[in-house]
């Protein structure tokens, strides 16, 4: 944790900036409602990371979606990650988001979720130990430090991809198009 | 002469912002340890506002940019009428009326630029947050009244130096009623625990606050440590005698809110009719005892 080196503070202020203050929106809409309270409390503090929960996307910068997405709720996650401010991370939490995980032949269950929106890192395991969120968290770190965590780049230069994806599943989508891309 | 004004208001500002986000800071690391939990570093608050300086910001309109500016320079306008130690700009004009009537500007920048926003739960926040004004408001006009009736002066570098002669106000009996009702009713202006209904992340998912992200929520989060000094700040120049240098001043204003935070940390969160009831109950009771006895006594 290089948090408390001033000279990387003057280099680049934004990126350690996002790196130690990450306001987390928790998206628990399946499972892993249970593994999130224990990470944010007292018995695996994650503010000391500067992981806090927050109320609404507007604040948000990280997006945590856990366990399983179904059809339904793949609508609000694509608003709630549009409504972010950029940059903005994404970490899918547990083995559905990935490929379906014990959903895989459910016929109202995304299978792939980064077909949708990009997705920056994945936690896997069903469910993942607390721990697991930290381990992300800290990867996550490298991942910004070294300009890999980009998802927010993606979905803006592939917009036409993400909506298409999201149009074949969900129909016509209510708001128009969030940027103005180019076709293939 | 003018340029020292200007230097002395530069300064206030400064000091302002750094000990209100420190406070901040503090209070998140405390309300951690009471809870055995580590908690962040002392200067998150500061990195929140970096990374909030650099993010996107969506705004909703024009009265939502200007309503954020006006609430922060109402926050800056009543700071420089606060005497810090030897230091007061402004301290020749006005007193404690004046602070009185900017005290209300910050709410109200507050709420006119959530309200440009259009989000039901905003609306919700803002009526809350009127509603804890109105509540608070009226217990701290009577302790106001009181003092300024007891010291019989309007000016509050002359209270402050009469303190300085006769000892700090607490001392006095119909002030220290006042000085308790002055207390309970901190919470309320601070937004602290037994009265955090405006915020309520858990309830109303964070109120007025909910549009607002990048550097609108950065302004508000500052906007917000100003508050935390100028409560606390005319809290000790009131009742805790004010002080000759500024860091014996810090000390008093950090006692006094580490109080603030252990209530904090142990209490639930009261409905809105039981906040209006509980203020309009016993800390104006108090300080209306306290304007009496002072009126009665001269």
């Amino acid at each position: 944790m290089d948090r408390n080196k001033l000279g990387k503070w003057l280099q680049s202020p934004g990126k350690m900036g996002q790196k130690y203050s990450l306001h987390a929106l928790y998206f628990c809409t399946g499972c892993g409602i249970i593994e999130i309270p224990p990470t944010i409390t007292a018995r695996w503090d994650a503010e000391r990371f500067g992981v806090i929960p927050v109320a609404t996307p507007r604040q948000a910068n990280l997006f945590l979606i856990t366990g399983y997405v179904s059809v339904k709720t793949l609508r609000p996650i694509i608003r709630s990650y549009e409504q972010m401010p950029e940059p903005k991370f994404t970490v899918g939490f547990g083995s559905c988001p990935i490929n379906g995980g014990m959903y895989w032949d459910s016929y109202n269950t995304i299978k792939h979720l980064d077909k949708y929106i990009p997705i920056d890192g994945w936690i896997a395991g069903c469910m993942p130990r607390p721990e697991a969120v930290f381990v992300a968290v800290t990867h996550l770190w490298t991942l910004i430090d070294k300009g890999m965590a980009d998802g927010y780049k993606k979905y803006r230069e592939d917009y036409h991809y993400y909506r298409e994806n999201q149009e074949k599943i969900l129909g016509k989508l209510e708001w128009p198009p969030l940027f103005s891309s180019k076709k293939m | 002469m003018v340029m020292n004004t200007i230097l002395e208001i530069i300064i206030i500002i400064l000091l302002a912002a750094i000990i209100g986000l420190f406070f901040l800071g503090l209070s998140r690391k405390i309300m951690a340890r009471i809870h055995w939990r580590y908690g962040p570093p002392i200067a998150q608050p500061v990195i929140d506002i970096i990374k909030l300086f650099n993010q996107t910001s969506m705004s909703h309109g024009k009265l939502f940019n200007f309503g954020i500016i006006f609430s922060l320079s109402g926050s800056v306008v009543v700071l420089l009428f606060l005497p810090l130690g030897e230091m007061c700009p402004l301290s020749s004009s006005g007193g404690l009326l004046v602070i009185l009537y900017c005290m209300l500007i910050a709410p109200l920048g507050l709420a006119l630029s959530g309200g440009e926003a259009a989000n039901p739960i905003t609306s919700i926040g803002i009526s809350r947050k009127f509603l804890l004004a109105f509540g608070y408001e009226l217990p701290l006009l009577l302790i106001l009244l009181t003092v300024m009736t007891h010291f019989n002066t309007i000016s509050i570098v002359d209270i402050v130096n009469m303190q300085l002669q006769t000892g700090w106000s607490f001392q006095h009996l119909p002030l220290l009623l006042s000085g308790i009702a002055y207390i309970l009713i901190l919470p309320a202006i601070l937004d602290l625990r037994p009265f955090e209904l405006i915020q309520a992340p858990q309830e109303i998912s964070s109120g007025p606050m909910i549009e607002y992200g990048g550097k609108f929520l950065a302004l508000a989060t500052i906007q917000h440590a100003f508050n935390v000094f100028i409560s606390l700040s005319l809290f000790t120049n009131l009742f805790l005698g004010g002080a000759e240098n500024p860091g014996y001043f810090f000390l008093k204003m950090l006692i006094v809110f580490i109080i603030l935070l252990f209530v904090n940390a142990v209490t639930p969160r009261f409905r809105i009719e039981q906040a209006i009831k509980f203020l309009w109950r016993w800390p104006a009771l108090l300080a209306f005892a306290g304007l009496i006895i002072v009126s009665v006594t001269g």
